[in-house]
């Protein structure tokens, strides 16, 4: 579940006659890694705390928590992908919460309209950014840096320090809801997950994007638009936050202005753990899935072994770091060998 | 102050004078006029002294100098994620070293700024060995020392904050230069924090405009590969330009805490926009190799001027967001088409 633009990191690369085996290249990725992290990591948890980890509640609480990191992971990589980035995607899933609640409230929105209007106005915004990246051919970062204050702002301007609750019995219902003991919410995640992995590999839009950000001036050559790439981006970007935004509000039960600041850093690790390359025209939706997996193991580790909730933030910072300096190293060695 | 300009070097023709439009740094002082004027004909207690100026004075000095911070790496392309728990690990050694060997003002103050070079020196230090992006590096970094800082105050202290200050640091959240007088004369109502800032300014405006250290650095954010064949020493330029990075984080952080009247765990966590703001509207490139010191003033003195006023307006903090997000947008845009009409009229802007 990759369109990772697969670098030789194999030592007989020389020959193309003399490739590795299927199995060994599999051995050899990222994701591999990441696959074998996770399960490790799980099954220690689960010794570690006598089970209880495979206990219902803890099982369903895990993935249900586990479905907005994992789509704002998803959301900071579409931008990735053309080698820019988004800041406005935390706040940008808090405002999209903050009106649907509003709508469904004060403006007597039926749920699924509501719910409409978010995903809406997410891609509304991402487009909006997309289209100033374009046209004023200011940096992305500025960009979004300069948005993501303005988000802030409205997000508060929607009901000021007030909360918002009891929006929707039918959101909150799918919210707690479980098909085959996996929460519908953490289901719905992966639904999004397959169709960002559909659009990047088997799509022309997706590939054209791919190939916008491996390489602006070899895209523009073969008639590819990188302006249509960037805004394309971006408003998936924030449709993806909408996303967010809904299961946010399904899974949470009451929204109030504060939703969405602590997203924007783990919306960076998540990728960038999962092998996404800042640079662009790499990304790889399994290896951010699992990155945000992998988080949320450290995260209920936190909670089972009541550990100082910063420790989460030294060990995540330390994994980050740990994974990109392991991957320099990988493609120095492999380098050198070569 | 000297401005530091370094205009793109690939004309041929000997540059042209700038027209005086075109000069960036004159629409911000115009802007920051303007604003001035507006916020004191709504509210004429803007020019109060005592409730307005000297504090604002304080806030300028402290971001001042955030904003340098992250202009000392942007003078490289790169970026410090981390610059605001930079800010709180200095401010957590400064706090220690008087909690626990009772050291005086400046020996807390020089503990602080050397914890700050040495982290930007270590995040530099990675950067340049294995070459991953910087913003990855310090992204990291941050995340660690989130942790670390919370996790060092729990230890050191019984809460989130050392109790007691140096002797002389409470001087310099409440003093302004009038309460010290020669006879009759005494100084004007600037805060004690200002000079200090204003050193800073000095010594990196001066760093980058005539020391070789600081044209290598911008040599190398233009084009690291034409400066190392040049014989810069590359690597050794990054570490350096982290370091200092790192030093004025560590200055930032001990000017908050002086401001605050505490070293607490909260120290630089409003850091990270801030000191991007100052230096992208004072016209600093993201892209590294030209930097503007002055215009990283004037894009500080910019932002606190309309939280400031705002403020007086009795905004709420959270809306006062939309308004410089607003302003940063249209600074930059109007900043933009500056450029394309000079590039129409053959003037490199």
């Amino acid at each position: 579940m990759t369109s990772t633009v697969q670098t030789p990191t194999t030592r007989a690369a020389t020959p193309p006659a003399a490739k590795p085996s299927r199995l060994r290249r599999t051995v050899r990725t990222s994701e591999f890694t990441l696959v074998m992290l996770a399960v490790i990591g799980f099954v220690a948890l689960t010794l570690t705390t006598d089970g209880n980890m495979l206990s219902a509640g803890t099982l369903a609480a895990f993935f249900r928590f586990l479905a907005v990191p994992m789509i704002i992971g998803l959301a900071q990589m579409v931008v990735l992908a053309i080698g820019q980035m988004n800041l406005s995607v935390g706040v940008l899933t808090g405002f999209c919460a903050m009106v649907a609640a509003w709508a469904m409230l004060e403006a007597g929105l039926p749920a699924p309209l509501a719910v409409l209007a978010a995903m809406l106005l997410g891609a509304a915004v991402g487009l909006g950014n997309g289209l100033l990246v374009v046209f004023t051919r200011i940096n992305a970062f500025i960009v979004t840096l300069a948005t993501m204050t303005i988000i802030d702002g409205l997000r508060y301007g929607v009901n000021g320090p007030g909360t918002y609750q009891d929006y929707s019995a039918g959101l909150a219902e799918l919210g707690q809801a479980s098909l085959l003991g996996l929460p519908v919410v953490f289901l719905i995640a992966c639904a999004v997950a397959a169709t960002v992995w559909f659009f990047f590999a088997r799509t022309v839009p997706g590939r054209h994007l791919l190939a916008s950000g491996g390489s602006p001036f070899a895209a523009r050559l073969s008639g590819v638009s990188n302006d249509r790439s960037i805004v394309l981006a971006h408003a998936l970007s924030g449709l993806l936050a909408g996303v967010a935004a809904v299961l946010t509000l399904a899974q949470s039960g009451s929204v109030n202005a504060t939703i969405g600041d602590d997203l924007l850093l783990p919306s960076f690790a998540a990728p960038i753990i999962g092998g996404v390359a800042l640079a662009g025209g790499v990304v790889s939706v399994l290896g951010t899935s699992l990155a945000a997996f992998i988080v949320r193991l450290v995260d209920v580790a936190q909670a089972q072994f009541a550990i100082n909730r910063r420790w989460v933030d030294l060990i995540v910072g330390a994994v980050v770091l740990g994974v990109v300096l392991s991957g320099a190293i990988r493609t120095k060695l492999s380098r050198r060998s070569s | 102050m000297k401005q530091e300009d370094t205009t793109t070097p690939e004309q041929p023709r000997p540059p042209a004078r700038l027209p005086l439009w075109a000069n960036p740094r004159i629409g911000l002082v115009v802007l920051l006029i303007a604003l001035i004027a507006l916020f004191t004909t709504l509210r004429p207690a803007f020019l109060n002294t005592q409730l307005t100026l000297v504090p604002m004075q304080a806030d300028i000095s402290v971001y001042a100098v955030v904003g340098l911070s992250q202009l000392a790496v942007l003078s490289l392309g790169h970026m410090n994620m981390a610059v605001g728990r930079m800010a709180a690990m200095s401010a957590f050694a400064s706090g220690l070293l008087h909690d626990r060997l009772d050291a005086p003002l400046i020996v807390a103050l020089a503990g602080g700024l050397a914890m700050g070079a040495l982290l930007g020196a270590l995040a530099g230090i990675i950067i340049s060995r294995t070459g991953v992006n910087s913003f990855v590096v310090t992204l990291a970094l941050d995340f660690a020392l989130i942790g670390l800082v919370s996790l060092l105050y729990a230890t050191f202290t019984d809460g989130v904050a050392f109790n007691g200050l140096p002797a002389g640091m409470s001087a310099l959240r409440t003093d302004t230069f009038a309460d010290y007088c020669a006879g009759d004369v005494c100084g004007p109502e600037i805060p004690l924090l200002a000079p200090i800032a204003l050193v800073a300014v000095l010594v990196v405006g001066l760093l980058f405009r005539w020391s070789r250290v600081g044209r290598e650095v911008l040599m190398t954010g233009s084009n690291a590969k034409a400066a190392e064949l040049s014989g810069i020493p590359v690597g050794w330029r990054v570490v350096q330009a982290h370091a200092l990075s790192g030093l004025l984080a560590g200055l930032a952080g001990f000017l908050l805490s002086a401001n605050n009247g505490s070293f607490s765990a909260g120290v630089g966590d409003g850091f990270l926009l801030p000191s991007f703001l100052a230096p992208v509207l004072g016209g600093t490139l993201l892209v590294g190799g030209a930097v503007s010191v002055l215009g990283t003033v004037l894009g500080t003195a910019i932002t606190q001027v309309i939280y400031k006023g705002l403020n007086l307006l009795q905004f709420q903090v959270d809306e006062l967001k939309l308004y410089i997000g607003l302003v940063l947008l249209a600074a930059l845009s109007l900043d933009r088409l500056r450029h394309v009409l000079a590039e129409r009229r053959g003037v490199p802007a």
